[in-house]
């Protein structure tokens, strides 16, 4: 399983720049579905991924969905055709530390005691329930459903501060190798410092 | 309190609403039994077993799609059930089949031409499901609260609380989706669903909890469990356009409003071209899939040669609808020709063609369909009139004796009676002249009209 996901990361066409202190690499997978990420530099952290996948076409062009990393978007204007989540709801994102997959559950008050943060039975997804019937989330997690791996209750760990809510899950030795050859990926073109746009090569600007 | 009282009583105005009664409007299917066999009387359908039998075939070769360009021919004589023949087709096909019918004289038009108003009807007989993955929010409206600013004017501001059996969230509504909530009267008990895309709501039932609140409902209140889970879900939906919608979007800078200006105009060969490959990758990906659906043509011996040959040609594209078409003429001109052929329709098409012929109605029949017609159109008749219409309808015309009956019930009615009695047929008969008598009428009297003088041939119809 590791070595499918690796080798589409090789097939794709990857263009990548290092800007504002982070090295930003664009895939285009062979489906033509776009993937972006973003590494800091200091310690080659993944902060931003985000996908675009391709639609039947009727409706246009899909917006970028973040898998990992906070929405860039400026306060969103309320259309008048549509509605949009009030901004005291809770917000959900995934930002990722060196040895654990995390989330973070922002705008949630109630304390800790009101969580109950379970794998599924199906053994691929998180679940987060509140007692109070306020809050309730599903979901997977994509980096190890790619190798097929599935979740252990045991590795899952939950704090609350600050009205928000942080989730992490202790990365297994399985991804941790997975990321350190994608790393050793897009680190074994960098020091070439020229454009290069062929596909399957990992190409940088400095 | 009188202004409440007036908004209720519009209220039920608005339910009540009145359908207008068609010529064909008693129809609701072919009225066929499982095994295809036309029973007699059964769906506003009455007598013509072979041709409901037959028509019945070939809607099995429609709803199972594989076979496109077929062709019928429905010919018989005035009067005889060809259109609601059509009708029912359509009725049975269900809302999932593309039915479009026109008539031949239809396409005759300045501003197109006739074989692109016609390519324009075959397109709008083929349907593409497309499947699409959407993000909908399904939850039990909890609180809705919309604010008007103190002054009158101005943009107002709107809150919606929704909740499923595990979660509750706020939303703020924008001025459309204020209106569509308070169009569609979504209130606190409602369960909903709002496509995240597009803002269309649908209002799915009341939630079990409200069961028990003494409110005044509508025998129509769906009761349905308030929804579980995540108040997002992504939802695949699949929805049919048409070949014609598709171009017209793709057409025009304008986009798809054209469609409903009507304003569609020629469409570019190249754009159809462009559409018909795209489809057709959408297929191989399985994103879609092509409905074929039934083009009907009423009063086909209207079309000339041209379109004739057009339809041969069209016919044998893979992405062709079923063609029905109706006439009642027998031998005569193909328009725009000097040559005489069976139905004014050229032999070759007639070779592709399959021929359904109906039958003039018989007595019992035509007082069967009489009868109906007295359902639909709310009228009560005693049974020595409806006998007596029935032999005027023999005599003359089904199309006569039906529309004796509505003024033959307004007779009644202006003697204050509920029933419809042979002296009212008489009065309407004697009142209204039909075909025959009216011709008769003419020949005695053709001295009087004007113009008699100058000698004519009869009239070139065809």
């Amino acid at each position: 399983m590791t070595t499918e996901w690796i080798n589409l990361l090789k097939s794709a066409y990857k263009t990548c720049l290092n800007q504002d202190g982070r090295c930003k690499v664009h895939y285009t997978f062979p489906n033509k579905d776009e993937m972006a990420e973003e590494y800091s530099l200091g310690n080659y952290q993944l902060m931003v991924r985000k996908w675009r996948r391709k639609t039947t076409g009727l409706t246009g062009v899909e917006s970028w969905k973040y898998e990992v990393g906070e929405p860039l978007n400026p306060a969103m204007v309320l259309q008048a055709e549509t509605l949009r989540e009030n901004i005291n709801n809770p917000i959900f994102m995934r930002l990722d530390k060196k040895e654990h997959f995390q989330w973070r559950i922002r705008n949630l008050p109630y304390s800790l005691n009101t969580y109950d943060i379970t794998v599924g039975d199906d053994k691929n997804q998180i679940t987060v329930r509140t007692t109070n019937k306020k809050y309730y989330k599903k979901f997977f997690i994509p980096d190890m459903e790619r190798l097929g791996l599935s979740l252990d209750d045991s590795s899952l760990a939950f704090n609350h501060a600050n009205d928000t809510l942080i989730i992490s899950y202790k990365k297994p030795e399985e991804v941790l190798d997975l990321e350190r050859m994608v790393r050793a990926e897009l680190k074994k073109v960098k020091d070439d410092g020229d454009i290069c746009e062929i596909p399957g090569q990992v190409c940088c600007v400095t | 309190m009188a202004a409440p009282t007036a908004q209720k009583v519009q209220e039920i105005r608005e339910v009540t609403r009145i359908e207008r009664i068609g010529a064909h409007s008693h129809i609701r299917g072919l009225g066929l039994n499982d095994g295809l066999e036309a029973r007699d009387v059964s769906q506003g359908m009455v007598g013509q077993a072979k041709a409901r039998r037959a028509a019945g075939i070939i809607m099995e070769m429609i709803k199972e799609g594989k076979i496109a360009g077929r062709a019928i021919l429905i010919a018989g004589q005035p009067g005889s059930g060809k259109t609601a023949i059509a009708m029912g087709m359509a009725q049975a096909l269900g809302v999932d089949t593309q039915f479009t019918s026109i008539a031949g004289s239809e396409i005759f038009s300045l501003e197109m031409s006739k074989t692109e108003a016609l390519t324009q009807a075959f397109r709008k007989s083929i349907g593409v499901r497309i499947k699409e993955e959407t993000e909908i929010i399904e939850g039990e409206v909890v609180e809705i609260q919309i604010d008007r600013p103190a002054t009158g004017t101005g943009a107002k501001v709107g809150k919606l609380t929704l909740k499923t059996t595990e979660m509750e969230t706020i939303y703020d509504l924008g001025q459309k989706m204020i209106e569509s909530l308070t169009k569609e009267k979504v209130q606190a008990g409602d369960i909903i669903t709002i496509d995240k895309a597009t803002g269309k709501i649908s209002k799915l039932g009341r939630s079990f909890t409200r069961a028990r609140d003494y409110d005044a409902m509508g025998p129509q209140t769906r009761f349905v469990q308030c929804p579980e889970g995540e108040l997002q879900k992504r939802k695949e939906v699949v929805h049919t356009v048409t070949l014609h919608e598709i171009d017209v979007i793709n057409s025009r800078t304008q986009g798809f409003l054209a469609l409903f200006s009507g304003d569609t105009g020629e469409i570019k060969s190249e754009v159809r071209e462009q559409i018909n490959a795209k489809v057709a990758e959408w297929r191989e990906e399985g994103k879609a899939e092509i409905v074929p659906g039934v083009l009907f043509i009423d009063e086909v011996h209207m079309l000339d040669i041209e379109c004739f040959s057009f339809l041969n040609r069209a016919l044998e594209s893979d992405m062709a609808p079923v063609l029905v078409m109706a006439t009642n003429r027998g031998i005569t001109r193909i328009r725009g020709t000097q040559y005489q052929s069976p139905h004014g329709i050229p032999i070759d098409l007639l070779d592709r063609l399959l021929i359904i012929s109906t039958s003039p109605y018989e007595d019992k029949e035509i007082r069967q369909i009489l009868k109906i017609r007295c359902e639909e159109e709310d009228v009560e008749m005693s049974d020595d009139a409806l006998t007596v219409l029935t032999r005027i309808g023999m005599e003359t015309s089904l199309r006569y004796a039906i529309q004796l009956i509505t003024t033959a019930s307004l007779v009644s009615r202006k003697r204050k009676s509920t029933e419809v009695d042979v002296d009212d047929i008489k009065r309407v008969y004697s009142l209204f002249l039909d075909e025959s008598r009216s011709t008769q009428f003419l020949k005695e009297y053709q001295q009087a009209f004007m113009f008699n003088e100058i000698s004519s041939d009869t009239m070139d119809t065809s």
